[in-house]
């Protein structure tokens, strides 16, 4: 396994607050899930690495290249999926033609556009709603049409914000299966406020609090964790693994502050 | 299917066509019309020299709103060159149809006053694109038009050739001086940043 994603020092700023400060973090191939409370950093992260957003410092490399660099960006976004915490999409489009429009921006070969788009369509399971207006979808099939965008270039690096979000309970597992499967063979990043996606579907955990790395392991590991600590009554045992990595991270910065 | 196809669709051409035929077509008449009126001259066309070019401007500044900021930043290929065709070919289609619309007396209110109106009207409506959001990019050429059209001076010339260069008749060098500019500025600006993000809902 190679690594595809190698970020150091990056800090990331949004007008005056520090979104990220200063972090350093790998990623390889695999699901890897990244946790934290609301406003820790997560989007931030996302955005940069889908390179929609520049860093205030620091280096980020991207399946081998520097995405500095703008002839090296472009080769890493033909190679790249991203699924926007909201993405906008023009109301009058078909998914078909969504679809369609995200394979142009990635400058997919025209000859391959129109399988690739009813492939990535099947995979979420929207292949009944394929010629059917966005605008006339209910929440949770955007979402699908929005993940069908992310994987139709069948990307190397796949990168999901809050994808489960507006997703039933059997739309979360048949995703979950997904996620899976795209992780045998790319590097999948998935930023998520559900500990429960994280235990079924990724195999490391990253998490960010208050813009740094506040703990990274697999997710056997956090579990770990949280079946040391606590009572049934507190959550399940990844949950409890969570808040414990997130008081211990808490803890150390008190400590380092004193 | 065609990219182009895609890519016309999301950003309402086929709508944005249309108000530019019909603005042509509703400037045709009425200039015709008020030209007609007892007591009224080919100069009674200033209204539409000034108006119609204000309509075009605003439906091709909202054609420059995208639905999909976000993911379309994430395009392999820069955006600059596509922005820039966008305008100018939208610009090109709003001047030959306009300057049809007014034929007759180019010294006056008539082809060269209308394409020196539609450049720069286009061109601010560009800019304020770019600095407000597409959606809102009609409304500083609005109100400026709007405002010189109550207090320009009817003598041609002078300073007014500069503030109110739109209500200038076809010859005058400085009004055009100042549309060119306001043209190739907001014209330039657009291609090169976008129009401003805007967050959808807010």
């Amino acid at each position: 396994m190679t690594t595809s994603v190698t970020v150091r020092a990056l800090t990331v700023r949004h007008r005056r607050t520090v979104a990220l400060n200063t972090v350093d973090l790998d990623f390889r191939t695999g699901v890897h899930g990244l946790l934290g409370p609301n406003g820790a950093g997560k989007t931030s992260l996302i955005r940069v690495l889908a390179t929609v957003a520049a860093p205030a410092a620091g280096r980020i490399e991207l399946l081998g290249r520097d995405v500095g660099a703008h002839r090296e960006r472009a080769a890493v976004r033909r190679a790249l999926g991203y699924l926007p915490q909201e993405f906008g999409h023009y109301p009058g489009f078909t998914v078909r033609e969504f679809v369609s429009y995200v394979a142009w921006l990635k400058e997919m070969p025209a000859a391959r556009v129109p399988t690739a788009v009813e492939r990535a369509v099947e995979r979420v399971g929207l292949a009944d709603r394929i010629d059917t207006k966005m605008k006339t979808l209910s929440g949770g099939m955007v979402r699908r049409a929005g993940i069908a965008q992310a994987i139709v270039n069948e990307p190397e690096l796949l990168l999901l914000d809050e994808p489960t979000a507006g997703l039933d309970p059997e739309q979360r597992v048949e995703f979950r299966a997904l996620l899976r499967d795209l992780g045998a063979t790319s590097t999948v990043i998935v930023s998520t406020h559900l500990v429960e996606d994280v235990a079924a579907a990724c195999q490391e955990v990253t998490l960010i609090e208050s813009g740094r790395i506040a703990y990274r392991g697999t997710t056997a590991e956090l579990t770990a964790l949280g079946g040391e600590h606590g009572r049934d009554s507190d959550g399940n045992a990844i949950e409890r693994g969570y808040t414990t990595a997130l008081r211990a991270h808490r803890a150390s910065l008190a400590e380092a502050a004193r | 299917m065609t990219a182009f196809v895609l890519y016309a669709r999301s950003r309402v051409l086929p709508a944005t066509l249309a108000v530019l035929l019909g603005a042509a077509l509703a400037a045709a008449w009425s200039a015709w019309w008020l030209q007609g009126q007892p007591g009224f001259d080919h100069a009674a066309r200033v209204p539409v020299v000034v108006l119609a070019p204000l309509l075009t401007a605003s439906a091709v500044g909202t054609s420059l709103y995208t639905h999909s900021d976000e993911l379309d930043r994430t395009a392999v290929r820069p955006w600059w060159p596509r922005r820039l065709s966008h305008l100018l070919m939208l610009t090109a289609l709003s001047t030959a149809l306009l300057a049809l619309a007014v034929p007759g007396h180019p010294d006056a209110f008539g082809a060269p006053a209308m394409v020196r109106n539609v450049l720069g009207a286009t061109g601010v409506t560009a800019a304020a694109a770019a600095l407000l959001g597409a959606r809102l990019s009609w409304l500083p050429m609005t109100v400026y038009t709007s405002a010189v059209y109550l207090a320009a001076p009817s003598v041609p010339g002078g300073h007014a050739a500069i503030w109110a260069w739109t209500m200038q008749p076809g010859p005058q060098r400085a009004a055009w001086a100042v549309a060119l500019a306001a043209f190739v500025l907001g014209v330039g600006l657009l291609a090169a940043r976008g129009p401003r993000a805007e967050r959808r809902g807010m």
